[in-house]
């Protein structure tokens, strides 16, 4: 493949990963803290749809960017309602999410459906963006992939140097030992689910406010289960998590590209692809010995003090 | 005669009169913690009653009981995981009252529980400073540097930035303490401590409490061998059926065996009036039983007897319960039980007319909690209720019925889940199902732990009552339940039988003291 196609390929990977990524990192965040949340898909929809009827109202794109995510925290408070204040099984009520999310979005989307929205153009950063290779890969895309540049590093921080992401690995992998240090597990759960499912949120948002920029049903087509399998492929690590997104991204991007093509194949074997890559990718990711795993008490509800 | 026995075995000085709630040591200083006559129940069971106990800083205190004697629980509400029923808790002479184990570390009461609780992912530093790091942006450095130097204060080896998956456990425990070190505590209270470690471990561990005693630390030191607490405590306090019968200064107690006697001592005196029952064959047969901490164990039991295996816990009483009962496979020497060696035997287990086991863990082992007393029943007797593939609950509803009647089970609705049973009522369930087997032999473990006398009564009845039929083997930690039901009382030491003794021979029965404590003449 030439050069001149395979950089306009990779371009369409990290934009169609970014979603993705966004997910993929909340999700990280949540399950670093303890809880599953299974509810991806629907925060992602929700986030969605927000993002798009807060830009449609306002104007403004980024408030509407802001408001996917506080759309999907909303939604995952339902979560956090269940698992952390009443204990409720973490599967079922995730798997509850997805279906309330995504049933919701659909619902409240529906006088919209085909409306365009003013999102975010692309802006070629000055500078980096006439670098060679780099600058057309990472650096002619819209903001909020600029964004989501950021939001790794930034979950990698967290988790690797500050206290509140210690105390976040603690809920997660030995809620009596949190408790024992004299640590809220239930206050560290809720901000680990909340951040991630604000980051799911912003996801969804980019779905709908810069990679469509219009609204359809079933805008995420999958992609919040996708970033629940890409957490365990990237053993809940940040930088795995950007690997898989992109990873994903690229499969997409690469079988439009070949679906627009004109290739002999159907589309449906076509579509299929980058989730047959993510199934593959986990199944090689579980074939690597000797790595930190999931947190220990991932799944597993903590009962308050007394 | 029994009585006559038992005050030459144990003199009644020892506890007829409780001491009275005042300090044995004339302290130069007031304590830092002093607990007042405290009282915790649950539900019927006292697990404390009128404890009161003074710990002093730069001391030592060993609490010294057997298992289910009250330790753990009065530990538990002096670092803040209970709340007392009675009495209170006087921290430098104020009283205090802990709604959390938070409150209690933040009063300077930290506890080294048996599971430790840690995150193996983590390094040393980032466990010991979890949740007081110092500042919002970690530096890890800096927290290593401070757990490094706080480490070497105390004499406590450990690398900060190793993770705590790497560590062995006597390592894991040192993180442990370092955590409570860090928090300023300045009592620490040590549960079973050497339970997990290596012998060259729990040296460097007595090293290090000494060290902390010689640095103003408190130390209470809870455990149940009697050797530990000689080399390390400064104090001694024996707790037994959830209250303190004795109290010394180290420097009063002469011997080991000595210490024994104050401890295993005398619980409550029935009398049973034992009739003699008649020998039949050899039920149960030990023949050089060796391997898994026992050594050259060899005993027979026959129908009609009980054979009561004394000892202090912990010298080999559980391996000799499980290899019996068919848990562990012997590794050297010849178990028969019923006249069948121990793999034939167990390769085809019969339901009925076989062996009983009533096991020491009513609620783990014995049921399960979450079912009704009849699945309970069945859980040992459903090949006498099974008509081929089908199970005949209507019938096994009966007879638990009936079992509940004979055997005064409380509450007596066959539906309840047996962890609603009061301690009491769940054995009675427990044996009353065994019995319905009609064993041969039974293997009871220390069936009346916990027990209120009624209920240890009536279980003592339904012992001597099934010796009819069946060798009774009991395992118990209660030197009074041995006399009152043993024919003949095997001491174990260390894996051993030290000695086995017919209760009718009063010369030998004397020194039973000294041979707990691996003494003998």
């Amino acid at each position: 493949m030439s050069i001149e196609l395979l950089i306009p390929l990779l371009a369409a990977a990290v934009q169609s990963g970014t979603p993705v990524l966004f997910a993929t990192l909340g999700e990280l965040v949540t399950e670093r803290s303890g809880t599953l949340n299974l509810g991806v898909e629907g925060m992602l929809l929700m986030g969605a749809f927000s993002g798009f009827f807060v830009c449609i109202l306002t104007g403004s794109p980024w408030l509407g960017f802001v408001a996917g995510g506080v759309g999907a925290m909303l939604l995952a408070s339902l979560h956090g309602l269940v698992t952390i204040v009443f204990l409720g099984n973490q599967v079922v009520s995730g798997l509850a999410l997805t279906i309330l999310g995504v049933g919701l979005a659909d619902f409240l989307g529906q006088p919209f459906i085909g409306q365009k929205v003013a999102g975010f153009s692309k802006y070629a950063l000055p500078g980096l963006a006439d670098l060679p290779a780099l600058g057309p890969i990472f650096f002619r895309q819209d903001a909020l992939v600029y964004c989501s540049y950021l939001a790794a590093p930034l979950v990698w921080f967290l988790f690797a140097r500050t206290s509140l992401g210690l105390a976040l690995d603690a809920a997660g992998e030995n809620p009596k030992a949190a408790k024992a240090a004299g640590l809220s597990v239930a206050s560290l759960r809720w901000f680990g689910l909340l951040a991630g499912a604000f980051l799911a949120g912003l996801g969804g948002a980019y779905l709908s406010l810069a990679y469509t920029q219009f609204w359809t049903s079933n805008l995420s087509a999958g992609r919040g289960w996708i970033a629940v399998a890409l957490v365990i492929f990237a053993f809940w690590r940040p930088r795995g998590a950007v690997l898989g997104a992109y990873l994903f991204g690229g499969v997409m991007a690469f079988q439009l590209r070949l679906q627009a093509a004109g290739a002999n194949l159907p589309s449906s074997l076509l579509l299929m692809l980058p989730y047959a890559m993510t199934i593959l990718a986990l199944i090689a990711a579980n074939l690597r010995k000797g790595r930190a795993g999931a947190p220990a008490a991932l799944g597993v509800n903590v009962e308050p003090e007394e | 005669m029994l009585r006559r026995l038992l005050d030459r075995i144990l003199p009644p000085r020892v506890f007829e009169e409780r001491p009275e709630p005042t300090a044995v040591f004339e302290a130069s200083r007031p304590p830092v913690v002093r607990l007042e006559r405290i009282v915790k129940r649950f539900g019927a069971v006292t697990a404390n009653r009128d404890i009161t106990l003074d710990i002093h800083a730069g001391r030592i205190l060993a609490l010294l009981g057997e298992n289910g004697a009250g330790k753990s629980t009065l530990m538990s509400i002096l670092s803040g995981r209970y709340h007392p029923d009675e009495g209170r808790i006087l921290v430098d002479g104020e009283p205090t009252r802990f709604s959390s184990s938070r409150d209690a570390i933040r009063a300077g009461i930290g506890m080294v529980y048996q599971h430790f609780m840690l995150v193996p992912t983590m390094t040393v530093a980032q466990n010991v400073l979890l949740g007081q790091e110092g500042g919002f942006l970690l530096a890890p450095r800096a927290m290593e540097a401070r757990v490094d130097a706080l480490a070497q204060r105390y004499g406590l080896e450990i690398r900060a930035s190793a993770r705590v998956a790497e560590l062995s456990m006597g390592e894991r425990q040192r993180v442990e303490i370092l955590r409570l070190l860090a928090r300023n505590s300045r009592v620490l209270i040590f549960d079973e401590p050497t339970a997990v470690l290596t012998e060259p471990e729990a040296g460097k561990l007595f090293d290090a409490l000494r060290r902390m005693a010689s640095q103003e630390k408190a130390i209470v030191f809870i455990s149940h061998k009697l050797e530990e607490v000689l080399s390390i405590a400064d104090e001694i306090a024996i707790l037994r059926r959830g209250a303190v019968v004795d109290r010394m200064p180290r420097t009063d107690v002469s011997s080991k065996s000595e210490l024994a006697e104050r401890m295993v001592g005398r619980g409550i005196a029935l009398q049973m009036g034992r009739e003699p029952a008649a020998r039949g064959e050899v039920v149960l047969e030990l023949e050089g039983l060796s391997g898994n901490g026992l050594e050259d164990l060899s005993l027979d039991v026959r129908r009609g007897e009980i054979v009561a295996v004394v000892g202090v816990a912990g010298n080999g009483q559980k391996q000799l319960v499980e290899t019996v009962t068919g848990l562990v496979p012997p590794e050297e020497g010849v178990v028969r039980i019923l006249g069948r060696e121990w793999r034939d035997f167990y390769a085809q287990p019969r339901w009925e007319e076989t062996l009983a086991y009533i096991p020491e863990d009513r609620l783990g082992l014995a049921t399960c909690p979450e079912l009704d007393m009849v699945d309970n029943v069945l859980l040992t007797t459903r090949q006498g209720f099974s008509r081929g593939v089908f199970l005949e609950r209507g019938r096994a509803a009966q007879t638990t019925t009936r079992l509940v009647e004979e055997h005064n089970v409380q509450p007596a609705r066959p539906r309840t889940q047996a962890g609603k049973l009061s301690g009491g009522n769940l054995q009675k369930l427990v044996i009353a199902r065994e019995f319905f087997r009609r064993p041969k032999i039974i293997v009871a473990e220390q069936p009346t732990q916990g027990l209120d006398i009624a209920a240890t009564e009536e279980v003592w009845k339904s012992l001597l009552a099934a010796r009819q039929g069946a060798g009774i083997l009991l395992v118990t930690g209660d030197l009074t339940e041995a006399l009152e039901l043993a024919d003949r009382v095997a001491v174990m030491y260390r894996g051993r039988f030290i000695d086995v003794i017919a209760t009718d021979d009063e010369e030998r029965l004397a020194s039973l003291g000294l041979l707990m404590a691996g003494v003998k003449e």
